[in-house]
Order: C-alpha cells, then sequence, then structure tokens
C-alpha cells in the first residue's frame, strides 16, 4: 500500500513538473517577441508615418510580404530601418528575414519561403539555371560592387595579380569575389591553378591572415578593413574587374508567382527603392545612421563604404536591364558552369529580367 | 620537481623500474619520476591543512573563477593577445551590458538604439530557450512514448532502433538544409531540428531503462494481484523513471549544442543566431558575451532538470 501512495505522488509530481514547463513555455510562444524598441517604448526610431513616394501609395494589397535582406550596405537598409515599405502598403504584412549568403536566400525560395530577396549576382545567376531553375525574375539591382571587395594581400611586395602566382588566396566560393578573382586571374593570363585559391568564409579570415596561412584575400567589409589595418595592401578590386566586362551586383529576386499576383506591389516596391536611392546622394548623413544603426558600425564606416558601391537609379537600371545585363549573366553563368555550380547555361538571360516596374518608374 | 629524488618518492614501483633505464631515456624517466612527486606532493599536503575558508566547498569554485578572471584579464590589458581574438573581460561586459540596454546610435546623435539585432540580450534567450523547450516537450513526449513501445515489443525494437541510432548519428548541420527546403525557414525547421537532437536519447535511455527494470519486483506485483497496466504504471514506470530522467538530461545537452545550427538561418531574434551574427561582423566581445549566457543558462536549465530528477525520484542512491 505504502508503495503505491509512493508512486502516486511521484506521479502527481511528475506530472505537475511537466504542467509547469509546459505552461512556462506557452506564456511567451503564442505572441510574437516584441522588439527592443516596442518593449522599452523607443520612438527615436527613424520609421515614417507617411509614404514619401505619394504616388506609389497602394493601400488595396492586403496581403503578406515575405523579404529577405542582408547586411550589405545599400538602400535597401534604409528602406527597411525607414519602414518606407510598410508607409506604402499600409494595410499589408511585411515580414523581413535576415540572411547571411545569397545561397541562403536561394535555398530560402526553393522552399517557397520568400516572395522577394536580395542576392548576389552569381547566386542569382545559378538560381535562373539549370539544374535549379527557379521561378524567379530578376527585378532591381540594389549597387553595382565596386571597391567594396578588393584583393588585399600582405606586405607590399605584391603590386599585381600576376605577383601572387603560387601564393595561398582566400575568398568564399561561389560569392561575387570568387567570381572577380578568377575574371582578374584570367585577365592577368593566368588561371586557377596558377595561384592557391582557399575556400573561407570572411570571418575565418583574419585568423588565417594574423597565422601567415593566407597572403592574400577577395573579400569585403568589415573583414577588408581589418586586413587593411594588419599590414594588408589593395592590389586590385571589383570594380577593376566590372571595367573588363565581368562586373558584380546585389540584386533584388522575386518569385514569378508574386509578380504575376501583385504587379502593382512590385511597382511600389521599386519605387519605393528608388526613393531610397536618392536618399543616399540627397541625405547622406540620415541615409548612412539608418544603415549604421542596421549594421551597428559607426556612420563614418558607413560613409566610407557607400564609396566603394554604385548606387543606379531606376533610369540607369533600364538601361542596364535592357541593355549589358543579359550578356553579363550569361557570362557569369560560363564562369559557374567551369566551377561545377551549374549544368547549363541558359540561352537567352533576358527572360529572368523583369522590367516592367523599372520602366515604369523609370518614366516617372 | 627538484625533490623528485627524495626517498619517500624512490618507494614506488614505477620508480625503481625506471631508475635504471634512466641513463638511455632520461625524458621518459624524469617524466615518470615527476608523475610520482606529484603524488607524493598531495600526500604531504594533507598533512598541512589548507586554511578552513578555502576548504569550503562553496568557495573553491569562486576561487577558480576569480583566478580564471584575473590571468583573462591580465593576458589582455598586457597586449599579450590580439583583441581581435581575445577581448578583455572589460569589453565582454560591456558588450553584454550594451546588449541589455538602449544608447545613442553615435555620439551626439538623437537616434536611441536597443538592444543588439533589434532585441536586447536576454529576448534573444528567451526565444532560444522557448524553442528548446517546445523541441524538448516533443522530444520527451513522442521518445518516451516510442522508448515503451521499443522496449514492450521485441520485433519493433529491432525493425526502429537502428533507425534512431542513424538519427542519433547525423549531424545537424548537415540536414538543416533538407528541414529548411521541407518546411520552410520558420520556427517550424528550429524545432524540428531540436527535437531531432532531443529525442534519440531519449527513446535509448527509456529502452535501457525498461530493460533493466528487475523482473523479480514485477513477477511479484503480478502474483500479488496487480493487473498488467498497473503493474506497468505503479512498478515498470517509476523504476525506469530514474534512466528516463538521465536520458532527459543528455538531450537538453545535444538540444544546446544544436541551437545554433538551428537558428544560422532567419533565427533572429535566437541567441544562438545572435552569437554567429556577431561572429561574422568581428563583433568578438559580443560572441563572447552570448557564449557565456548560452553556457550559464545551460548549467541552470541543468541544474533545474536535477532538482526535477530529485524530485520525482526522491528514492534514488537510498535503496
Amino acid at each position: 500500500m505504502s508503495v503505491n501512495v509512493r508512486t502516486a505522488t511521484v506521479i502527481r509530481r511528475t506530472a505537475a513538473a511537466l504542467l509547469a514547463g509546459a505552461t512556462l513555455t506557452g506564456v511567451t510562444a503564442c505572441g510574437k517577441m516584441p522588439t527592443a524598441d516596442e518593449l522599452v517604448g523607443n520612438t527615436s526610431g527613424a520609421a515614417v508615418t507617411e509614404c514619401p513616394v505619394a504616388s506609389a501609395k497602394n493601400d488595396k494589397f492586403t496581403g503578406t510580404v515575405r523579404i529577405a535582406w542582408q547586411a550589405i550596405p545599400n538602400a535597401d537598409l534604409i528602406v527597411k530601418d525607414k519602414g518606407l515599405l510598410e508607409a506604402c502598403l499600409p494595410n499589408a504584412t511585411i515580414q523581413w528575414s535576415q540572411f547571411n549568403f545569397g545561397g541562403d536566400v536561394i535555398q530560402a525560395f526553393g522552399s517557397n519561403s520568400l516572395d522577394i530577396g536580395l542576392a548576389g549576382s552569381s547566386p542569382a545567376v545559378r538560381a535562373a539555371s539549370a539544374p535549379l531553375n527557379l521561378p524567379i525574375k530578376v527585378i532591381w539591382i540594389h549597387d553595382i560592387i565596386g571597391d567594396a571587395e578588393s584583393l588585399v594581400a600582405r606586405g607590399g611586395d605584391y603590386q599585381s595579380v600576376k605577383d601572387l602566382a603560387g601564393k595561398n588566396i582566400a575568398v568564399p566560393f561561389g560569392s561575387t569575389s570568387h567570381f572577380s578573382l578568377l575574371s582578374a586571374l584570367h585577365n592577368a593570363g593566368m588561371n586557377e591553378t596558377s595561384v592557391h585559391l582557399i575556400n573561407l568564409d570572411p570571418d575565418k579570415m583574419s585568423a588565417a591572415w594574423t597565422r601567415g596561412e593566407i597572403d592574400a584575400a577577395w573579400v569585403w567589409d568589415p573583414v577588408l578593413s581589418t586586413l587593411k589595418a594588419d599590414g594588408g595592401t589593395i592590389v586590385t578590386s571589383s570594380a577593376a574587374t566590372a571595367k573588363t566586362g565581368s562586373a558584380t551586383y546585389d540584386m533584388e529576386l522575386a518569385t514569378d508567382a508574386f509578380i504575376t499576383a501583385h504587379p502593382d506591389v512590385m511597382t511600389t516596391w521599386t519605387a519605393v527603392e528608388n526613393y531610397a536611392v536618392g536618399l543616399i546622394s540627397s541625405d547622406e548623413e540620415s541615409s548612412a545612421e539608418s544603415i549604421s544603426t542596421i549594421l551597428g558600425n559607426s556612420v563614418d564606416d558607413v560613409k566610407q563604404q557607400f564609396a566603394g558601391y554604385t548606387y543606379p537609379q531606376a533610369k540607369d537600371q533600364s538601361d542596364i536591364f535592357h541593355g549589358q545585363l543579359p550578356g553579363i549573366f550569361k557570362a557569369t553563368a560560363e564562369f559557374l558552369k567551369t566551377q561545377g555550380s551549374l549544368d547549363a547555361v541558359s540561352g537567352d538571360y533576358a527572360s529572368v529580367l523583369y522590367t516592367d516596374a523599372i520602366d515604369a518608374v523609370a518614366k516617372e | 620537481m627538484s625533490d623528485a629524488t627524495t626517498p619517500t618518492a624512490s618507494d614506488g614501483p614505477t620508480t625503481t623500474d625506471t631508475a635504471p633505464a634512466a641513463p638511455t631515456t632520461p625524458v621518459a624517466a624524469g617524466t615518470a619520476i615527476a608523475g610520482t612527486a606529484i603524488v607524493e606532493g598531495a600526500a604531504t599536503a594533507k598533512r598541512k591543512p589548507m586554511p578552513a575558508w578555502m576548504q569550503s566547498k562553496k568557495i573553491q569554485p569562486i576561487i577558480s573563477l576569480i583566478l580564471l578572471i584575473a590571468v583573462w584579464w591580465a593576458a589582455t590589458s598586457a597586449n599579450l593577445i590580439n583583441s581581435l581574438y581575445l577581448p578583455s573581460p572589460q569589453a565582454v561586459w560591456h558588450a553584454f551590458i550594451e546588449a541589455n540596454s538602449c544608447r545613442p546610435a553615435s555620439a551626439g546623435s538623437s537616434r536611441i538604439v536597443c538592444g543588439e539585432q533589434q532585441y536586447f540580450l536576454w529576448q534573444h534567450l528567451v526565444v532560444s530557450l522557448e524553442r528548446i523547450g517546445i523541441g524538448m516537450l516533443l522530444g520527451i513526449i513522442v521518445g518516451v512514448l516510442v522508448g515503451f513501445l521499443l522496449a514492450e515489443i521485441g520485433w519493433l525494437n529491432r525493425i526502429i532502433l537502428p533507425y534512431i541510432n542513424f538519427i542519433r548519428a547525423l549531424p545537424p548541420l548537415g540536414y538543416i538544409g533538407l528541414l529548411i527546403v521541407w518546411f520552410g525557414i520558420g520556427d517550424t525547421t528550429k524545432i524540428w531540428l531540436l527535437f531531432l537532437a532531443a529525442f534519440p536519447p531519449i527513446v535509448l535511455a527509456t529502452v535501457d531503462g525498461i530493460n533493466g527494470v528487475n523482473r523479480d519486483r514485477v513477477n511479484s506485483a503480478l502474483s500479488l494481484g496487480a493487473s498488467r497496466p498497473k503493474a506497468f504504471l505503479f512498478v515498470v514506470f517509476p523504476s525506469a523513471l530514474p534512466s528516463i530522467m538521465n536520458g532527459i538530461r543528455l538531450a537538453v545537452g545535444f538540444a544546446w549544442t544544436t541551437v545554433v545550427a538551428a537558428e544560422l538561418n532567419n533565427g533572429i531574434p535566437g541567441i544562438g543566431a545572435l552569437a554567429y551574427l556577431s561572429g561574422t561582423e568581428l563583433n568578438t566581445p559580443l560572441t563572447i558575451a552570448c557564449i557565456f549566457v548560452i553556457g550559464i543558462a545551460a548549467l541552470l536549465l541543468d541544474w533545474l532538470i536535477l532538482g526535477i530528477t530529485h524530485l520525482v525520484t526522491p528514492w534514488v542512491g537510498k535503496e
């Protein structure tokens, strides 16, 4: 009998403990976690209350837009920080999800978790080619990568790419930097066997640099600045390879399904991004502050980073989309094919470009 | 080490064995003698007891912590190590405070920024704890049920158990991509991953626990007239409970080690995601602050589970 009483108590206690645990997790799991600003009532944020592009305001759309963003200093972060899209699509639900690499964004498109998202030109071309052939279109160029991605080498002995023959060069494989590096090697009459290429994520580069395991790296900020400060000198940059026909971009992609269903939202989105690109030159201080609050660096750092990119407005984009972009995509695809990143180069990359919204905004 | 040749040290059989070999292999002999000397040193220390305050079981871990921080502080303030690789304790503390408070975006700016990545550090932790809690809860429910079935039905055990062991051996980073393609980038994927990390150890512990139940106890309950379900509920289950609780404790550990992998994509808010993102931004003070928070939270959770274990299995160690 006493054994029975004891075990019954045990079971009751177990049940009570489990119940307590369940309620504890249930309390907060039901509602979404409020942000720190909402929690302390911080209203010093930069969010606008009125849509700054009155003609683009769209209050008919009541659906959800799932957006992928990346920590790259361009106008997309201004749109996010100032809440421009939320103001111009007042009845929509905007979901911003952060990604670290274009490859992850492509993966999320593949799982149908996104409507629009930011990726570099290399991942974008990979998504639009076999075997993936994702139903997506390129809708916008956030920036043309210039000195923001550069080849930095140890000491002052390396004047040109040729001097790096046989040296260890780190680069994240599949990235826009990888593409630029191979283009630079090609332009110098070398190929990828002339140097020792090492696949390394940017955040692991500074440790390898200090230990002398790499002699050079093609990389972006904040690692680029760190390596420069640690005795590195710039050999060449993506601005130089862009001049030889191998330009790299950060672009926005959207699913065919979303574009077909909501062409009006695409126009609003494009007009808002175009307005934010204009802000970078018209109100550099506030733009840099918006970006620095998201990136967690200083306003001055962001202003310096601006110089490493070109931010084309809708008018220029219209020319690029109808002009050189299909050819650049084809060249990028051919490069990716030699890397084994894709199976076949598509015949025509003009078909993966969505220009209706850009053309409409460019006319205004 | 200089007293390695004292008469007491040469009493040990190891020393007598290696001593003749000393001229040919001086290094090996040296280490062997030194090893004996340490043991002897410990023995002599017993004769001269430590001061009472140092013997207190509560003080000892605190002393070790203070020593660790002092060495860390000394090494960083003497600029022995690049602050990018090991920031000073003050920098880590500053990052921890900043991540839990509001501050101006830049000097003189009217813009106030709160927390890191839009959330306070404690909010990141709470969200991760929630994910671990839900994953664990599902892991416990499914794991214990599956464990009972596998322990009671032999043929099912032979069919299913290899799969459980298979899942157990998989590295989470290897299949997170697959889960994202199946379940998207939302919380479903993260909870699935934590569940898959937590449930195999619970199944195995449950099977072990039930297989280890003393058959005499079950048979005596049955012969005294207990029905099979009753014998199961009041004899088998309580006897297996210590093993199950042990499995849960191990499973929480696996869930913690999986949390960064689970939060790599779209993990904000989440402490694993914050640790990872701050690393990619070379913000090492914040990364270390996150690691400390994760470690301390894991210790507290482990302590809580131990408490629950003592509560529900008070007889363990007293039989």
